[in-house]
């Protein structure tokens, strides 16, 4: 089902007072969403928040274009052991609901009791708004462009690229792209669960129209900043020199794959004993190149990292970000990812039931690659 | 490396003088070059330049000729040495001897991992250098080439004090040799740059290998180090007043339930700084690992208590935590610091708490090989009154069994 | 240079084909060039794709999977799932401009002596003329 609503509050009062009603009422005994947390001389300290009581409520700022950590790592943090036993609400960004999907086809989350609640979205800022002192602005210029359907100047580069920017799994999603958000909200109920929640909330909704236009005109907006970004970055990265040069400075923090909402490995194989070198090893490795790189598997990590979740690469921007040099991490990861996703016709997150494509096969399928 | 007892006792020490003309890394490497050269050392672990040329990593050298981007002052430190050399060696020493071309603190972190077995020092021949720190890697990104020429200028200047530096590196008192560390563990040779006169550095063995290096090389023993002697104790009794002031400093901006979480209100949870530690050596860290991952319900609960719970949870019982782990062991390198994402302070704060766990156990971190973990032994009935008070009794009655 | 360059091939054979397959190449005395450094596996859907990365980035000039025919493999399955992670490494590695030409897929059956001989052959003289895998001297991988 879906069904599009509309009435004239706007929209962060909206999803406010939604939520609040949400504790109050019962149907939710928490919600985890973007929040200030510790309060600092400079204003803005986001985080995710678990908030269980309405007065903590008022900390939170749900669509704030930011993204500390991707939310669906932190859902699957949450649920990991096993479902929640109370209802719980949860706002994510698209991308993060598609990771949590990703997590769940892992198991390593649960979806029960999950209201799941997302937005259009606009993208996020990177980090250097965050800290460079310049967020109000940056803010400000932010939701100017989202109203008016543009791509903001300061988000991340796959955001920018992003074509994913409605939800496909949420209950309830709230548009925020190319609308008026002071004045209206206007949502789209995606399932019964939506529907039947926002029973009682006391909010008069006249029912719409979808216009597909906004969307639309957007996706080509970004298609075409994807088409840009991909190539340069193809040209930046394209065999093993380039490759070299490109992740000649990582310092192997491993903060990429850490971060990462896919990367869900307890040990990664990449941090175990598997890819340590015994000493002769080394031995051998500078007699045939005449030195080696320490500590090593700079490339194995990130190609090997590749094969391992390219597939469901869901593009949030999160591992450059936490990149401390700088490396573009994200955007060679959506790149590759893509090209690995398009080989399966597989969109990362988008539908449950579709099985991670290498966990199932065709009996006829890829003959041009065996050698006959 | 060796263990010595006094500092006085370096008071005869003698180097061999290499001339800079050009440059100190020129000199030391045109050194460095010969020990491969006759078969001294069969490779070295030293910073070189990438190849786009933008960074530096380390990197094991058998084949000299790769030296040619070599460069043992390297600016930056994307990788704190001691780790790179504890992946070479911790499943046991290569059959190699290998010249580790390290910084002080690095050699410290070695010495610290070698006693947490975690490096094997068998085979290894330790060459350190006079540190003027080092650029933050945010600082350095922002134009390579500037951070290069700066670098090298501070270097000619012999400026040991530059605020360009880290922080945690403008603050740091044991930028050389240890000479004025009461019995502490030594290079096997240094290559000393401060207060020498007439446009030269000095190679000054230590150990046995080092004067055989040195000797094998042709290089003379001719010059004496009063100069540096006196220079090194200088700077270093400066940086420790300048330690001083910003640890007072420090101590009123963070200290307090209060006001230490406000350090970390911006930290993301990435856990980029204990990978980069070069003491954090653990394949899986407790802070990742399932011994903190609880049910939705508890979660829930916890959140309940307080009316919200910040998530990821625990990332100040990481941070703590961590300080519990391995705070005896820091050496302050700043490493952590440069890998923040966030800007977060985390190189002085942990620099600061473990001056003070250090001193509290009498330790410093890679001072002396044979010295024990504190946390490997302890003294019955005579330590750390103040945490338990029956020791107490017992130490003011003055009654010892 | 190819003259003088012998390919140093990796091949990760599945113990019930491939590998059967390539004992009887040899107690049948098939000629075939000793180029490839084999490793035995329970089954081609073993090989790890990190293998395949890791083999590459150590210098083997090419690296070889070998496997029991679709439909034959006796875990039932087990190289239909090889055949895609194949793909994957094939994109991955021409995404990454990295020659995926490098990677191989072979099935040979246990029966098959002559195929592998001929496979093997082949194999190495394409890989001769595609000359040594530039990665093999990088300092920085
Ligand atoms: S790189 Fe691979 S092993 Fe490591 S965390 Fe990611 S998926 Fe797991
Ligand atoms: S690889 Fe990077 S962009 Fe892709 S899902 Fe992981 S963190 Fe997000
Ligand atoms: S975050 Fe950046 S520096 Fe750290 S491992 Fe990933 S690419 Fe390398
Ligand atoms: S914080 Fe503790 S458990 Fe984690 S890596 Fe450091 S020492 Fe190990
Ligand atoms: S590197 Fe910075 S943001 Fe990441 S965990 Fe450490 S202090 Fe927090
Ligand atoms: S057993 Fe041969 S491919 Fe599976």
């Amino acid at each position: 089902m879906s069904k599009i609503l509309k009435t004239n509050k706007g929209a962060e009062k909206c999803l406010q007072d939604f939520l609040k009603h949400l504790l109050e009422s019962g149907k939710a005994k928490a919600v985890m969403a973007l929040s200030k947390t510790v309060a600092t001389d400079q204003d803005y300290t986001l985080n995710y928040s678990l908030i269980s009581s309405t007065e903590e409520l008022d900390n939170a700022l749900p669509f704030f274009p930011l993204m500390p950590a991707n939310a669906g790592k932190l859902v699957s943090y949450l649920t990991l052991k096993g479902p929640i036993s109370a209802p719980i609400a949860v706002v994510l960004k698209p991308c993060e609901l598609r990771a949590f999907v990703e997590l769940v086809k892992r198991e390593q989350g649960h979806l029960d009791n999950l209201l799941i609640i997302s937005h259009s979205c606009g993208g996020v800022l990177t980090f250097d708004s965050y800290l460079n002192g310049n967020l109000d602005q940056d803010i400000k210029a932010y939701w100017g462009a989202v109203r008016k359907n543009q791509i903001p100047d300061k988000v991340r580069p796959t955001c920018k690229a992003c074509i994913h920017f409605e939800p496909y799994t949420a209950d309830i999603s709230f548009d925020l792209i190319g609308q008026d958000l002071d004045q209206t909200c206007q949502i789209t109920v995606m399932t019964d669960k939506g529907e039947s929640i926002l029973d009682g909330f006391d909010v008069k909704w006249t029912e719409t129209k979808a216009d597909p236009k906004t969307a639309q005109d957007l996706k080509a907006l970004r298609q075409k900043a994807k088409d840009g970004l991909f190539e340069s970055i193809n040209a930046d990265i394209y065999g093993i020199d380039n490759l070299i040069d490109v992740f000649g400075r990582c310092i192997g923090c491993h903060g990429c794959s850490n971060t990462c909402p896919i990367c869900y490995c307890i040990l990664c194989d990449f941090e175990s004993k598997d890819h340590e070198f015994e000493p002769n090893i080394f031995e051998a490795e500078i007699i045939k190149r005449g030195g080696l790189r320490v500590p090593p598997n700079t490339l194995l990590f990130h190609i090997g990292r590749l094969s391992h979740m390219g597939i469901s690469c869901v593009s949030c921007g999160l591992c450059s970000d936490v990149c401390p040099v700088e490396i573009p991490v994200s955007t060679i990861f959506s790149k590759v990812g893509e090209a690995i996703q398009d080989l399966f016709k597989y969109i990362p997150g988008k539908d449950l039931e579709e099985k991670i494509p290498l966990t199932k096969f065709e009996k006829q399928e890829f003959e041009e690659i065996e050698d006959k | 490396m060796v263990s010595g007892n006094k500092s006085s006792d370096s008071i005869d020490l003698k180097g061999a003088p290499l001339s800079l003309a050009e440059g100190a890394r020129g000199a030391l490497l045109s050194f460095l070059r010969e020990t491969l050269d006759n078969g001294l050392l069969d490779a070295l672990l030293i910073p070189m330049k990438v190849p786009a040329g933008d960074s530096y990593a380390w990197v094991l050298v058998k084949d000299k000729s790769l030296l040619e981007d070599a460069n043992p002052f390297a600016p930056i430190m994307p990788v704190q040495g001691a780790r790179a050399l504890s992946s070479i060696t911790k499943h046991g020493a290569p059959d190699l001897r290998i010249g580790a071309v390290l910084r002080p603190c690095e050699q410290r972190a070695a010495i610290e991992l070698c006693k947490l077995k975690q490096l094997d020092m068998e085979k290894v021949v330790f060459i350190t250098l006079d540190c003027p720190g080092v650029i933050p890697l945010k600082d350095w990104f922002s134009d390579p080439e500037k951070g290069e020429t700066q670098f090298q200028q501070l270097l000619e200047k012999g400026d040991f004090l530059s605020p360009q530096m880290r922080p945690v590196c403008q603050i740091c008192d044991k930028m050389s040799a240890p000479i004025d560390v009461d019995n502490a563990t030594f290079p096997d040779i240094h290559f000393a740059l401060l207060g020498v006169p007439e446009n030269k550095g000095l190679l000054i063995p230590f150990s046995d290998i080092g004067n055989e290096l040195l000797e094998k090389t042709g290089q003379a023993l001719s010059s004496d180090t009063q100069t540096w002697q006196s220079k090194v104790k200088e700077i270093n009794a400066q940086k420790c007043g300048k330690r001083k002031t910003a640890h007072e400093k420090l101590d009123k901006e963070i200290s307090g339930p209060e006001k230490f979480p406000k350090a970390f209100a911006f930290c993301i949870n990435c856990h980029n700084c204990m990978r980069v530690c070069p003491v954090c050596y653990c394949q899986k860290c407790y802070f990742d690992s399932e011994m903190l991952k609880h049910s939705a319900d508890t979660y829930l609960e916890r959140s309940m208590k307080k009316g919200s719970l910040w998530f990821k949870p625990d990332s100040l019982l990481f941070q703590i935590g961590r300080l519990s782990h391995m705070s005896l062991s820091c050496v302050s390198c700043g490493t952590c610091q440069d890998a923040c994402p966030m800007d977060i302070i985390v190189g002085q704060v942990f620099a600061f708490s473990s001056d003070q766990t250090q001193q509290a156990f009498e330790y410093a971190a890679g001072r002396n090989l044979d010295e024990t973990l504190p946390m490997r032994i302890y003294q019955e009935d005579k330590e750390l009154p103040e945490v338990c008070s029956m020791c107490k009794d017992v130490l003011e009655s003055g009654e010892d069994q | 240079m190819s003259d003088t360059f012998e390919p140093r091939i990796v091949g990760f054979f599945c113990k019930w084909c491939t590998y059967a397959g390539a004992d009887l190449a040899g107690t049948s005395r098939l000629q075939y060039p000793p180029n490839v450094l084999p490793i035995r596996v329970m089954c081609s859907s073993r090989v790890d794709p990190v293998f395949l990365i890791t083999a590459y980035l150590r210098g083997a000039d090419a690296v070889l999977i070998g496997g029991c025919h679709p439909g034959d493999c006796h875990y039932i399955e087990g190289n239909y799932y090889t055949r895609r992670r194949m793909a994957m490494m094939k994109t991955i590695f021409e995404s990454l401009g990295l020659e995926p030409e490098r990677l191989r897929l072979s099935w040979i059956s246990a029966s098959e002596g002559p195929r592998f001989a001929s496979v093997i052959t082949e194999y190495t003289e394409n890989t001769r003329k595609k000359g040594p895998n530039p990665v093999k001297s990088k300092v920085f991988i």
